[in-house]
């Protein structure tokens, strides 16, 4: 054996991009099983913390079809034709951090006492794999609200330990004695020379060590003795274990993300397991981006509009941006495994967003939700579904659970799945005509239009109303008006609002605001999400 | 509403933490007898014709058994029945330590039962003194082979390999994570009978262990076997080229070998090793080579201390230099010898009296000292429980380290032992300072960065100048906030620091009443009235007023102040049960300890816990320590290691540096008994 110290031959190349990987062209079978009449469809759930800067994720305009992505879709808006673009998920005004992060797999935060639907699937696809389910993040707890540490939930509602460590998943996975027979046989001879170690002493000990060496020996006779009992099942896991080398030790989160990517494709591929969550940070994540060259913590700068500045700005998006990417290489990987007839991809389903949509109000409105995967044909991608009202995220696990199988009349109080997941056959987002206007009497201004978000990132803290025949209505208020009118669950919609401000020329400036009513009814609710 | 639940710390009496007191605990209980004793009746004479079948059984017959052995439940869960044998007797010498207490104190038999009489009760104590004091010989204790505890075997391990088996995991400064692989791994060991995580007697390997260690080692040499770590090697075997060379491979076994059993290894017993390595094929060096070391690091002589001590069988010997090394190297550093302890137990020079010391002396200069604080003074004092005093992580570490930091420096300073109690230095960062308002400008000012809403913060050491009410242990806002309630202080106090062992409280305690219409009672007096049985009186008597003398720090550990300066506002927040301050917003902080000296507030009692009590702490202290050191629990011959230790202590400064080196001086540390066949029950 030539013993390379520098060599570094896991999945990806040094450079970063994915390479073929050399030892699959010599795997002419394939891996879910050779025997196997059809591959299994996987499920795998990418959770990004700290919600978005909305004006740089939402999709405006479109149609199912016809459709462009936005900014910060750009990293994986390649693959758009294996996407499936959710639109108006979720419908709270506010929601907690740990509350969001609840809801993303468990469909309502009053659901704490069932299992979440990473977990209902796993029960209903994991077969005969070796690990019913893997549920990876990034960083440790978070104590000061413990709900945002996890988004997978066992059978009675408790939060489900995550592991964090690519290389100690990889060594679960493929570097068990239990699963790999060459180690089993070397780890069979150290305990034959221990075992001699312990008996040679023994020999010549006194009354107190030789008790602790019969109980020394008695561990390593029941260690050999499950080593025998083990039955050789045929598996990939040898195939890999010899061709591939652990994931290097990470020198920063990007590092640690990709190697724990390439653990979680590989595990995919070989079957080791059919359904993996995995975090990409806490909610609430006060991850320091240092690598990007970012020093502020991630929270500070998720809360864009009390923190504004240009370059808090930039710092956030460039983070966001750096989620989106983890995303784009977690697809790149799926597409480039083949498995039976196709790219591995094409068996899975993929969830990948957030659990809240403006990240310095929490609205869980507009949650960022991209559905990826074929799922063994039982998803229609490249589509854009914006659905004609604000939906429970419930809604969207109970119809993964349908098309996982997984026989559920009803999930997180909700009996209603949600169409237009394999099929067309939902009630699309259609604009509702309505008046506009605006009046200015004695320094109050009251209008009537569509509020949005400025999307000019030096003015991230501007709203504007789309008003007929005048220039856009500048709204520059406080942060205590812009959190107690919830402008940004609005945005989007059309509004009827009084508030307190200057006209000069076609200029109209509203400073403060006394009254928001929203002309279709849609109102965020008073209960705390 | 219900009123306060009669001590918060009665409910937590259920806890593990609770249990571990009691563990611990037992094997101190002879401090406060002997004390009581040596107060009550100086010069006791010891009877060598009192047995214990003619004349002790009898009276345990008449006035014990009733509760203690007879009836189907066996009160307070201690059965007098069991013991039987000679053997058995001794071996419950702490039994008959509390036991002897107890009568002695008045508090048993209980009043409604009858009672021994004056010559009974004098028998007792003959028997007692000679079978436990006056009879004992000198004696090391027996050796016992004592596996590596969970953060002796991280230490041990990464010494060896020379590199930190750190978890792979890039993290944020709010979040909890463990940080090193072997922790996280391993499970958590209980405390032992001694009541320290390095006593494992009683904690076996099991499978699921072995399991761990397995794929630590594997971990491990996968680590050092690849690039980044190459230096490391390099630094072992020499420059490395594409091959590993036979001779280098047979270097690293040979160093391993010795760094894992901690001593030097005859070529005999590398043969088996050296063999393999010869007939291996070029190919499989390193394979083989793997496979050698994991068997080394797996070897029951790697897990294990003292299976390979060289000494005569069943005689009291000194142990030799290399077990003397790990002796001295496991109590101050938690870890292996380093190569200049083992250098010196090879050329058998450790032994020698100013040698021995002057490591000592540099050993407590070591950073890797920091491990008495950590591991001794953490367990001690129970500091894990001040991470459940706060849930934003930075603020929990900072309220924790103020202790450790505090601990750190009377270890290694050579400070007096009774700092403890009373002190003008404290550690404190930015989370810490409002506790010390008039001192804090001793800090450096601190201004968070930009977009960095909470960070941990190392402590700075500054001297109390303007802050009488902090200083020593006591007042340690941590330490406050971690017993909530003047029960749970006062019970803290008396174990912890006065060493004084305390039986559970009854089950049937019940609540504290609440103030009934048109009564105006504090919480003190209303558990005053609760409290008036006379069987609480036996321990709420000590436990009360060192509890109540803290009253005017609230429950997160802040000072309220001058009774007239209570504000409405800081009457309203510490509202809460044990809390609720008088309407006249006076605190009554007096008290009167069972010695009969009385005080106003906590600083008098302070006072008394440096002067009258010092000794009680003092020999608390020396028997931490010892258990600590030795790794076991206590037994009747160590008594006479602790006498002599407290003695030492009490003259002069009596500083922790004199106690460190009597501890390494004494019998039980440097001597020891093998014995090759069983006799002990």
């Amino acid at each position: 054996m030539t013993w390379r110290i520098d060599r570094r031959t896991f999945l990806r190349g040094a450079a970063g991009p994915l390479i073929p990987l050399p030892f699959l062209n010599l795997m002419e079978k394939t891996a879910s099983g050779a025997t196997a009449a059809a591959p299994p469809t996987r499920f795998v759930t990418l959770f990004k913390p700290n919600g978005v800067h909305p004006p740089s994720w939402n999709i405006s305009g479109g149609s199912e079809f016809d459709f462009r992505t936005s900014p910060l879709m750009k990293p994986f808006a390649h693959h758009k034709s294996d996407l499936l673009f959710l639109d108006n998920m979720g419908d709270f005004g506010f929601s907690s951090h740990a509350n969001s992060t609840r809801r993303f797999l468990s469909g309502h935060h009053r659901n704490t006492k069932s299992a979440s639907v990473d977990q209902l699937i796993a029960h209903r696809i994991a077969g005969d794999t070796a690990h019913r389910s893997l549920e990876l993040t990034t960083e440790g707890l978070f104590p000061n609200q413990i709900g945002c540490s996890y988004i997978s939930y066992g059978p009675d509602g408790a939060p489900i330990p995550r592991e964090s460590d690519p290389q100690f998943v990889f060594d679960r996975l493929f570097r068990s004695p239990l699963r790999d027979p060459v180690r089993r046989s070397e780890m069979k001879s150290v305990l034959d020379r221990v075992g001699d170690d312990a008996r040679s002493l023994s020999r010549k000990a006194g009354a107190e060590d030789r008790r602790t060496l019969d109980q020394y020996l008695s561990v390593v006779r029941e260690t050999e003795k499950r080593l025998q009992n083990l039955q050789s099942k045929n598996s990939l896991i040898p195939t890999v274990a010899k061709n591939i080398e652990r994931p290097p030790t990470p020198i920063n989160l990007n590092d640690q993300v990709e190697s724990m990517l390439d653990v979680i494709a590989l595990a995919l591929w070989t079957d080791s397991t059919r359904c993996i969550t995995y975090m990409l940070g806490n909610s609430n994540s006060r991850m320091v981006f240092d690598f990007l060259g970012i020093s502020e913590q991630h929270h500070y700068l998720s809360h864009f509009f009390r923190n504004f500045s240009r370059s808090n700005l930039e710092s956030l998006l460039k983070i966001s941006l750096w989620h989106m990417e983890k995303f784009d290489s977690l697809l790149n990987r799926l597409k480039s495994y083949r498995d039976q007839q196709g790219s591995l991809l094409e068996h899975c389903l993929v969830l990948f967003g957030s659990g809240m949509g403006h990240s310095d109000n929490h609205t869980a409105t507009r949650i960022p939700l991209v559905l990826a995967g074929q799922a063994n044909g039982r998803l229609k991608t490249g589509r854009y579904v914006r659905y004609a009202k604000n939906q429970q995220l419930s809604r969207l696990h109970l119809s993964l659970l349908e098309l996982f199988d997984v026989p559920l009349e009803s999930f997180a109080e909700t009996s209603k799945p949600l169409p237009g997941l394999s099929d067309s056959d939902f009630q699309p987002y259609r604009e509702i005509p309505f008046l506009s206007w605006v009046r200015y009497e004695n320094d109050t201004i009251t209008l009537q239009g569509r509020l949005r978000l400025s999307d000019d990132l030096d003015e991230a803290r501007v709203f504007y109303v789309d008003v007929e025949n005048t220039k856009p209505i500048r709204i520059e208020v406080a942060f205590r008006d812009f959190h107690n009118f919830n402008l940004a669950y609005h945005c989007g919609t059309p509004i009827k609002l009084v508030g307190t401000g200057t006209k000069q020329g076609d200029d109209y400036l509203i400073t403060k605001i006394s009254e928001l009513t929203p002309l279709h009814g849609n109102k965020p609710g008073s209960a705390p999400g | 509403m219900v009123g306060s639940f009669c001590p918060t710390d009665h409910t937590l009496k259920i806890s593990d933490r609770v249990v571990i007191v009691r563990l611990s605990l037992l094997v101190i209980g002879f401090a406060a007898a002997e004390v009581a004793l040596a107060q009550k009746t100086p010069a006791i004479v010891s009877d060598p014709n009192i047995t214990f079948e003619a004349d002790i059984r009898p009276l345990l017959n008449r006035y014990c058994l009733r509760c203690h052995g007879e009836m189907d439940e066996i009160q307070g869960n201690i059965n007098l029945r069991i013991v039987k044998t000679a053997l058995e007797i001794d071996a419950a010498f702490d039994l008959w330590q509390s036991a002897l207490e107890l009568i002695d104190g008045g508090i048993m038999p209980p009043a409604d039962e009858p009672q021994p009489t004056a010559s009974e009760r004098d028998r007792i104590r003959r028997w007692y003194q000679s079978r436990f004091i006056d009879d004992i010989a000198p004696h090391p204790g027996f050796f016992r082979p004592r596996r590596l505890s969970a953060h002796e075997y991280r230490n041990t391990l990464e010494s060896v390999l020379g590199l930190e088996l750190d978890v792979v995991i890039r993290e944020a400064e709010q979040t909890v994570t463990e940080k090193s692989l072997v922790m996280k791994l391993l499970p958590t060991d209980p405390p032992g009978p001694s009541g320290f995580k390095n006593d494992t007697s009683a904690n076996p390997l099991t499978s699921t262990t072995w399991e761990q260690y397995t794929y630590l080692v594997d971990n491990g040499l996968q680590r050092l076997f690849a690039a980044p770590h190459r230096e490391t090697l390099e630094s072992y075997i020499g420059p490395l080229d594409e091959e590993l060379t036979r001779d280098q491979a047979e270097k690293l076994i040979r160093l391993f070998a010795v760094r894992a059993r901690r001593r030097s290894v005859s070529d005999q017993h590398l043969q088996a090793s050296l063999r393999k390595l010869k007939n291996a094929a070029t190919d499989d060096l390193l394979p083989v080579l793997q496979s050698e070391l994991k068997a080394v690091l797996l070897s029951p002589t790697f897990l294990y201390r003292g299976l390979l001590m060289n000494v005569p069988r069943d005689r009291v010997s000194p142990v030799d230099d290399f077990e003397l090394a790990e002796r001295l190297s496991y109590f101050l550093w938690a870890d292996m010898p380093d190569a200049e302890l083992l250098g010196l137990a090879e050329k058998q020079e450790l032994q020698k009296n100013d040698t021995l010391h002057q490591q000592v002396d540099r050993m407590l200069e070591s950073p890797k000292a920091r491990s008495l604080a950590v591991h001794l003074g953490v367990e001690w004092l129970t500091l894990d429980e001040i991470e459940h005093v706060s849930n934003n992580p930075p603020v929990a570490e900072a309220l924790r380290n103020q202790p450790i930091d505090f601990l750190h420096y009377l270890f290694t300073n050579n400070r007096p032992i009774v700092e403890v109690i009373d002190s003008d230095v404290a550690f404190i960062n930015a989370h810490t300072a409002k506790y010390y308002p008039l001192d804090r400008s001793q800090l450096p000012k601190y201004k968070r960065p930009t977009g960095i809403e909470v960070e941990c913060l190392p402590n700075t050491k500054i001297i109390l100048r303007k802050t009488p009410e902090r200083g020593g242990l006591l007042t340690m806002p941590g330490i406050l906030a971690m017993n909530k309630g003047p029960i749970m202080r006062g019970t803290w106090v008396l174990e912890r620091i006065l060493g004084q062992d305390l039986p559970e409280p009854p089950a049937n305690v019940g609540q504290i009443p609440t103030n009934q219409r048109g009564e105006n009672l504090s919480f003190r007096q209303r558990f005053e009235v609760h409290r008036k049985n006379p069987s609480c009186a036996a321990c709420h008597d000590k436990i009360d007023p060192l509890g109540f003398a803290l009253q005017q720090y609230d429950s997160v550990g802040g000072f309220r102040g001058s009774p007239e300066l209570v504000s409405k506002k800081h009457k309203l927040r510490a509202s809460q049960a044990d809390h609720q301050p008088p309407n006249d917003g006076a605190w009554d902080t007096s008290g009167r300890l069972p010695n009969g000296e009385t005080f106003q507030n906590f600083t008098e009692l302070q006072q008394l816990l440096v002067t009258s009590e010092k000794q009680r702490i003092l020999r608390n202290v020396v028997q931490r320590f010892l258990c600590y050191a030795l790794c076991r629990k206590l037994e009747p011959a160590d008594r006479i290691t602790v006498d002599a230790i407290v003695q030492k202590v009490s003259q002069g400064d009596g500083t922790f540096g004199t106690l460190i080196h009597s501890i390494v001086d004494s019998l039980p540390f440097r001597q020891t008994i093998w014995q090759s066949i069983e006799e002990r029950p």
